[in-house]
């Protein structure tokens, strides 16, 4: 008969509208999102050696690291910045980082109204200079 | 003879696009009409084009893995594993078994949620507005699953050159037989909404008709072929990785028009659904990343790859120099191939038709302008 597969549409839209919402009001109600979710970015400054690992993983030169020399004639972090403006949010710097310093944290909301404030500083060390440099080139 | 008869009437030049909702993206099609009829199709490309082939010859082979997330990306899993396989047969590495059925199960996955955004986005074309919920909540779970294995829910990145990024956490495994367990009662809803619908089907039965030999002619591939006919894919034709091992169905429909393409999508995903059913099954413990070195230098030489994608067959060509980044690389899109097939299709139909019409193929700008 034509029109029965109408009245079956309409009798799955009945249910649909009647069933459970599968949406969410955000901002209200906030997802719970999976511990792996590539939200933004975290450094454990004490953990990272300034190795320039993740910067050279990059494919866009999102990171930079500035370094100094400490007492110790070791090589110490002085400042680790992202310009997440171009940044892939890919993970290859995570996954490079050999001392397990760099991690995603599923934090999200990046959004901003300045351009400069895309630029993250994840790690800035005030107490002094940088001496070396170690860019993404 | 009257005198309307005796009217000269001279065709007009439709532009469609490059911003058009019917269009899926930046494309233009320049229309010629005869009236209602359309009689001459003008593809221009070119809008989304990003420069990825000459990207890629400044990035390592590994940091071009995200790239490939951003050409057709409603599958990036499959375009992931097209390049990642492409490498791994130059460099000649076996990938750990683990990771080949990880792969299958995200591959195919991935091939769903695509198939997903055809029916929904097809539908909405059609005006079916109520069909395109279905879909898209039903994708919404495969994106779910996606960020809960790699972190994020369309750019992937997950398939490295040696295997995958990570292991699926514990809680994936669940939720994926969950998924597969409410996968056959969503897609009837999308059959109530849509397949079954007269109005759906007027719009759409015998619009866009090609035969068997003008696709083959013009290289359609992929589900656009099977709806002509020929049960031609490569996971059964040539299989890759790990394909061989398991037991599926080629669906094929004979009309070749707009309608017929809708639908093999929806038996395809059963299919999928069946694949993964299998790779669940069969999944084996053990590692997910081969042994390889830090910076990936392949072998001078060159290496050409096809896979099939959800759109059609998907091949990247490798040139490398024996350096750390390719040489040159090539990337064979599958929509940009069935695009070419479009003016055929659209020619003697209507305007609204050749909205059905493209709506059918299942393009993604992404791919097509690279």
């Amino acid at each position: 008969m034509f029109g029965q597969g109408l009245l079956r549409g309409l009798q799955i839209t009945w249910h649909l509208a009647f069933g459970k919402a599968i949406t969410e009001e955000y901002p209200e109600r906030r997802p719970s999102l999976p511990p792996r979710s590539h939200g933004s970015f975290v450094l454990e400054g004490d953990k990272c050696r300034g190795c320039g690992v993740c910067a050279n993983a990059c494919p866009n030169h999102v990171i930079s690291i500035d370094t100094r020399r400490g007492e110790d004639k070791k090589r110490h972090l002085a400042k680790f910045t992202m310009k997440l403006g171009q940044c892939l949010f890919c993970g290859l710097c995570v996954e490079n980082c050999p001392s397990d310093a760099l991690h995603f944290k599923p934090d999200f909301e990046l959004a901003c109204y300045r351009f400069e404030d895309t630029i993250h500083v994840l790690f800035e060390d005030k107490a002094g200079a940088p001496e070396q440099v170690a860019d993404e080139e | 003879m009257k005198a309307s008869a005796q009217l000269a009437t001279e065709e007009i030049i439709l532009n469609m696009g490059p911003q058009h909702p019917s269009t899926h993206g930046v494309y233009r099609a320049v229309l010629t009409l005869d009236g209602e009829t359309v009689v001459g199709v003008q593809n221009v490309l070119g809008y989304l084009h990003r420069g990825l082939e000459k990207l890629a010859e400044d990035r390592t082979y590994t940091q071009f893995i995200p790239y490939t997330d951003r050409l057709d990306y409603l599958a990036a899993m499959l375009n992931n594993l097209g390049y990642v396989q492409a490498v791994e047969k130059l460099m000649d590495i076996q990938v750990p078994e683990r990771a080949e059925y990880l792969r299958v199960i995200m591959a195919e996955l991935s091939r769903i949620a695509s198939h997903y955004v055809m029916v929904a986005s097809m539908a909405l074309d059609l005006s079916g507005w109520t069909a395109w919920f279905p879909p898209f909540r039903d994708r919404e779970k495969i994106l779910d699953l996606f960020e809960m294995a790699c972190g994020s829910r369309l750019t992937l990145s997950y398939m490295r050159i040696g295997g995958v990024a990570a292991d699926i956490p514990p809680e994936f495994v669940p939720a994926l037989q969950r998924f597969l367990q409410e996968l056959p009662r969503g897609l009837e809803e999308i059959n109530g909404l849509a397949t079954g619908n007269e109005i759906f089907q007027a719009r759409c039965r015998g619009v866009g008709k090609i035969d068997l030999e003008t696709a083959l002619a013009y290289g359609l591939t992929g589900p656009n072929l099977r709806a002509c006919g020929l049960p031609f894919d490569l996971r059964k034709v040539r299989p890759y990785g790990i394909y061989d091992r398991f037991e599926f169905e080629v669906p094929t429909l004979d009309n070749g028009d707009a309608y017929d393409r809708f639908v093999i999508r929806l038996l395809e995903i059963e299919q999928s659904a069946k694949i993964i059913a299998q790779a669940l099954r069969d999944l084996p413990e053990g590692p997910v990343l081969a042994k390889v070195p830090r910076v990936i230098k392949p072998p001078e030489g060159e290496v050409y790859h096809q896979i099939e994608g959800a759109k059609g067959i998907l091949g990247f060509y490798v040139v490398s120099d024996g350096s750390p980044k390719p040489y040159r690389l090539h990337i064979h899109s599958p929509s940009f191939v069935n695009l070419g097939a479009f003016p055929v299709m659209a020619a003697g139909g209507t305007v609204q038709d050749a909205v059905a019409t493209l709506a059918s193929i299942d393009i993604v700008l992404g791919e097509v302008d690279r």
